[in-house]
């Protein structure tokens, strides 16, 4: 996985390196329009980050140059501005996903994956974790081939730790990514332990091995 | 009471003082005028017989003359010293009844023979007298006062009509529409002397303003960026290995804080954004399905919760609104009663005719009712930003709808009520 991340911002930028060349993606970063052109137009990449708010140049012109030769990268938008229009102009122009800042970075790292998956030819689809296989499109899940039936909430859950593995995943974040704006509603957080409880039980009960440990109180982390 | 009203209101109330003080002191003084006058004419008219009886001493049994009563009584000698000036009454046979007089009584020697010489001058009926005075003065006064009274509106009318078209003017004043005023020009000084002034003033106040939300939408967002740096920061110490647990925790409650911050920058993005009239489109919206469709979303946290939900909704109201704004003031509404309901608490939620309410049990707040809706007014909860209930209050306000909170029965409630003109169907 090849990724191109463009924002002007250095420490920014390099906190996002840093964190997804962690949970296994290769970065390229681009501090403004200029370099960020240049590189779309010389390398391919799976995936690009784009902070529409570049100081010399609008961060939708990269994505509309981007989509001209090169259609099947996927696109994130990062925007200061949570506006809708923004959104759907970014949605318009080929993009396939937005993010407000400041965001959680396992919730980036979970978009990105997420937008490669889609974008992938659909053999390469599952996602293989020693004795998991995951089929992300159809919900399933399989333990050493056995289907395992998920809820809904499950099953985001198990990508989400997937897409960020070895990394601790706070409360907060994971109600974030499983409710979006409703998050604060997740009141307790003794709603993700009981979610997280379920998914861990359907594992090992099929032989699987136990990969989510909650980290002192904080949040989880999926070891591998 | 307006100023004409209040300007007369002295004008007439000094007016009825002077009325009675005035037609009082008249009459008692025209009444003094013609005592005097009857005391003057007695006078006269003593001398008058004491020199009749001196050149016809026979005079004294002539009786009387018509009018006035004269009694010559010759005496024997002189028992009264003074001459007494009284007043009495005498019983008339042909009137039939007790007629005022003035008495002048006294004894005199005329030409050796002594005489008790007693004129009685009939006196007008002074009470009907006075009040005659006293109305005709009234009606005078007051005829001077209903002149006065129209004169003076009419006068006053013209001369603040300038001051009044002005006041016009500041009502249609609106800060939202660009806050421009201008006033006419008047021939009075001072009035040009108030409009400049005025001008002035509304000119610095809607620059004031759009100054202040231009600067809450920059501050806003500029900060997100920065917010995004110590996020980022923050979870990627978060993954250092070796952490203590104490350590750990320090980092969380920092992320915890700059998520608020961030939550609050979107809240006050948002009325800031209802206020540049930015979301200023609107459209047919279903709005009990909108209901439903919220309600969906907000299902696992209300299970959760074990709350025990009365949905009561007619899926047949439509309204012309901008649905966005309507998705954010059912959300608002419906997640605020979710999160501070009680385990296993009530969630009433309606749609019909105009009314939208929803309702859900906690214990009252500490706070005022009618500081509800203000920014950054809480309650208890320590994890709210405060602006919910302010963003479904602008929203409410955006479109003339009223929005109503009561606490009644351990139950919460707020009621939406729809104005007619946003009403479709």
């Amino acid at each position: 996985m090849k990724v191109l991340i463009i924002e002007d911002e250095d420490d920014l930028r390099n906190s996002i390196v840093e964190y997804l060349q962690q949970t296994g993606i290769v970065c390229e970063s681009a501090h403004n329009f200029k370099t960020a052109i240049e590189k779309i137009t010389m390398y391919e990449y799976d995936s690009i980050i784009v902070d529409i708010g570049l100081p010399d140049g609008d961060g939708l012109k990269v994505i509309e140059e981007l989509k001209q030769d090169k259609a099947e990268t996927g696109v994130i938008i990062v925007s200061a501005k949570n506006s809708l229009e923004d959104k759907l102009k970014g949605l318009n122009i080929g993009a396939d996903d937005y993010i407000t800042k400041p965001f959680h970075l396992s919730e980036l790292s979970a978009r990105i994956k997420s937008v490669i998956r889609r974008r992938s030819f659909q053999g390469k689809n599952d996602i293989i974790l020693n004795e998991l296989r995951i089929i992300p499109d159809e919900m399933v899940v399989f333990v050493n081939e056995q289907h395992v039936s998920l809820t809904r909430t499950e099953h985001q859950l198990l990508l989400y730790f997937i897409s960020n593995p070895n990394k601790v995943l706070t409360k907060e974040s994971i109600a974030e990514h499983l409710w979006g704006d409703h998050a604060d509603m997740a009141d307790s957080f003794d709603f993700i332990y009981s979610h997280i409880k379920n998914l861990r039980k359907k594992i090992i009960e099929k032989g699987g091995q136990d990969y989510v440990k909650s980290v002192y109180g904080v949040g989880y982390k999926l070891n591998v | 009471m307006k100023l004409l009203n209040k300007t007369n209101e002295y004008y007439i109330a000094v007016a009825i003082a002077l009325l009675f003080i005035g037609s009082f002191v008249t009459a008692n003084r025209v009444l003094y005028l013609i005592n005097k006058e009857i005391n003057e004419r007695l006078m006269l008219e003593k001398g008058e017989i004491e020199s009749q009886i001196a050149n016809q001493p026979n005079i004294a049994s002539a009786g009387f003359i018509i009018g006035d009563r004269i009694e010559v009584t010759p005496v024997y000698e002189i028992e009264m010293l003074t001459v007494q000036l009284k007043d009495t009454v005498r019983y008339v046979p042909y009137e039939e009844h007790l007629v005022p007089y003035r008495q002048l009584l006294y004894e005199k020697k005329i030409n050796g023979q002594y005489y008790k010489i007693r004129i009685l001058k009939r006196l007008p009926e002074v009470k009907d007298m006075f009040w005659g005075l006293a109305i005709t003065i009234a009606l005078i006064t007051i005829d001077v006062i209903f002149s006065f009274y129209f004169l003076n509106r009419w006068f006053s009318r013209r001369i603040w009509s300038p001051f009044y078209t002005a006041l016009d003017v500041l009502k249609n004043f609106d800060l939202r529409k660009g806050g421009k005023v201008t006033f006419a020009k008047s021939p009075v000084e001072e009035f040009n002397a108030m409009n400049h002034e005025l001008t002035k003033l509304t000119d610095k106040v809607s620059r004031d303003y759009q100054n202040l939300k231009e600067f809450t939408e920059n501050m806003s967002h500029e900060t997100q960026t920065p917010l995004a740096i110590i996020h980022s920061k923050l979870d990627l110490m978060l993954q250092s290995e070796d952490l203590t647990e104490a350590q750990t925790e320090r980092i969380r409650s920092s992320l915890d804080a700059v998520n608020r911050l961030s939550r609050m920058n979107k809240s006050l993005i948002m009325l800031t954004r209802i206020d540049n009239e930015q979301y200023a489109d609107t459209k047919l919206v279903n709005f009990g399905g909108l209901i439903k469709k919220q309600l969906g979303y907000l299902d696992v946290f209300s299970t959760n919760k074990e709350l025990v939900v009365n949905e009561n909704v007619d899926e047949q109201r439509i309204f012309q609104l901008n649905e966005q704004l309507a998705e954010i003031l059912i959300s608002n509404l419906l997640s605020n009663a979710i999160k501070y309901n009680k385990k296993g608490g009530l969630l009433n939620v309606e749609m019909y005719e105009n009314y939208f309410i929803v309702s859900n049990s906690g214990d009252e707040m500490k706070i005022p009712h009618e500081q509800i809706f203000e920014r950054f007014k809480k309650g208890t909860q320590k994890d709210s930003v405060g602006l919910g209930l302010a963003i479904a209050k602008k929203i409410c306000d955006h479109f003339n709808m009223t929005i109503k909170y009561s606490y009644e029965n351990q139950l919460h409630t707020f009621v939406v009520e729809f104005p007619y003109e946003v009403i479709v169907g």
